[in-house]
């Protein structure tokens, strides 16, 4: 590897590093990577950082707040001469990315379960199942359930 | 940004203000519902449909919010293209989710049309969409399940029905330039070709509705603006008119 490229591949790893340590504005303390939410971060020789992410859903009111957050994340880091943040059309988001370090502190912080298409999700405080009680919860991305077991609302969050 | 064709563009305008005034309309009810859970599932669903429309207007206009903004709020009142259904203004919630029962069941079918489109983004739009939608239907449809059990739920229902379908028998009029669009890869097909199965599904949904009745769309209407535009746009417009320059 000759030394430029070396550099580059650390100014890369600098840039997800950063890209790394941006929040989630809904959840602090979860990063955006690992709600799924960042699908490629590309670093250029001459220190051109191109970041795209991946919207939750199309009407999501924090997608501008995300981007700026990442932006200044990734401006900040030494060698980056420009930064240009986009929303990718594809792939689309599903809660199938969130890893399973987001859905444990999004369980032990927020009472927040991770649920799929087939809205079946477990409660973060007892492990019983949970029943839907509103589509449609405080945002466009969770649901309200209740859990059968130990009768705490458990907001899910799904696609 | 790839150039679109004047018909494309129609043909997307179309699409966009439907999604953009049905989102707004979606909105009035933020507060106001008949429940709380009808206040959150409106406000999330016409955020979706506020999404669809800014993924419509940005195929058009490119990524810069100022452009997108000018596509939704700014245009001449007789440069938009909605239909009368969205635009109108109705008395009761009946109406309301009759609408929203009849304009999801279209708009399941109008995505279907442009999920193989040439346009560059408007099958990922399509595809998008579509997961969302799926949410909207099954709502709609458990609130009209569940009312249409309730003898006086089901008449005004069936009344608001009557009131409704044709006004969203409108939703399926041809933009001028559709045919040009659908030989241009932009969608598949004439979304009025998709109206007999929407019609067998509303017949379904809404029993003993007679369908064969049904008056002829007016034609015309995607050119001309209903009465209740004029007062819908100034409500749309009234903050961005505060300070136009502002950056949100």
């Amino acid at each position: 590897m000759t030394r430029s490229s070396s550099s580059t591949a650390g100014l890369a790893d600098a840039v997800n590093k950063a890209v790394a340590g941006v929040d989630d504005p809904e959840y602090p303390g979860v990063s955006i990577v690992d709600l799924g939410l960042v699908e490629r971060v590309d670093v250029t020789g001459n220190g051109r950082a191109s970041i795209g992410l991946v919207p939750t859903f199309s009407g999501c009111p924090a997608l501008d707040v995300i981007a700026a957050d990442v932006r200044d994340a990734a401006s900040a880091v030494t060698g980056v001469t420009s930064v240009d943040v986009h929303w990718l059309a594809s792939p689309i988001w599903s809660s199938d990315r969130i890893t399973a370090r987001a859905r444990k502190a999004l369980a032990d912080r927020f009472t927040v379960a991770v649920g799929n298409d087939d809205e079946a999700a477990t409660c973060p405080r007892c492990g019983e199942s949970t029943v839907e009680q509103s589509t449609f919860g405080p945002s466009r991305c969770r649901a309200i359930h209740r859990c059968s077991g130990c009768a705490e609302v458990v907001e899910v969050l799904r696609a | 940004m790839t150039v679109l064709s004047e018909s494309a563009i129609e043909y997307l305008l179309a699409f966009a203000d439907d999604e953009h005034l049905m989102g707004q309309r979606y909105t009035e009810w933020i507060g106001v519902a008949p429940f709380l859970e009808e206040d959150l599932a409106l406000a999330s669903i016409g955020q979706d449909e506020l999404g669809h429309a800014a993924m419509l207007y940005a195929i058009v206009a490119g990524d810069d919010d100022s452009a997108i903004d000018r596509l939704a709020l700014l245009r001449d009142a007789d440069d938009y293209r909605s239909s009368w259904l969205v635009e109108a203004e109705f008395p009761g919630w009946e109406h309301t989710l009759v609408r929203h029962w009849l304009y999801d069941a279209a708009e399941e079918l109008r995505w279907e049309l442009v999920s193989g489109s040439t346009v560059p983004g408007l099958a990922a739009a399509a595809e998008r969409a579509g997961r969302e939608e799926s949410y909207h239907r099954r709502h709609a449809d458990a609130l009209v399940d569940a009312l249409l059990g309730v003898p006086e739920s089901a008449e005004r229902l069936q009344n608001a029905l009557t009131e409704v379908l044709p006004l969203a028998l409108g939703l399926f009029e041809a933009v001028d330039g559709e045919a040009m669009a659908i030989s241009e890869g932009v969608a598949t097909a004439p979304f009025e070709s998709r109206r007999s199965l929407w019609q067998a599904r509303v017949a379904a949904r809404f029993n003993g509705t007679d369908l064969g009745r049904l008056p002829a769309p007016d034609q015309d209407r995607r050119r001309r603006r209903s009465p209740d535009f004029a007062p819908l746009m100034a409500r749309m417009r009234e903050v961005y008119n505060l300070d136009p320059s502002a950056v949100w």
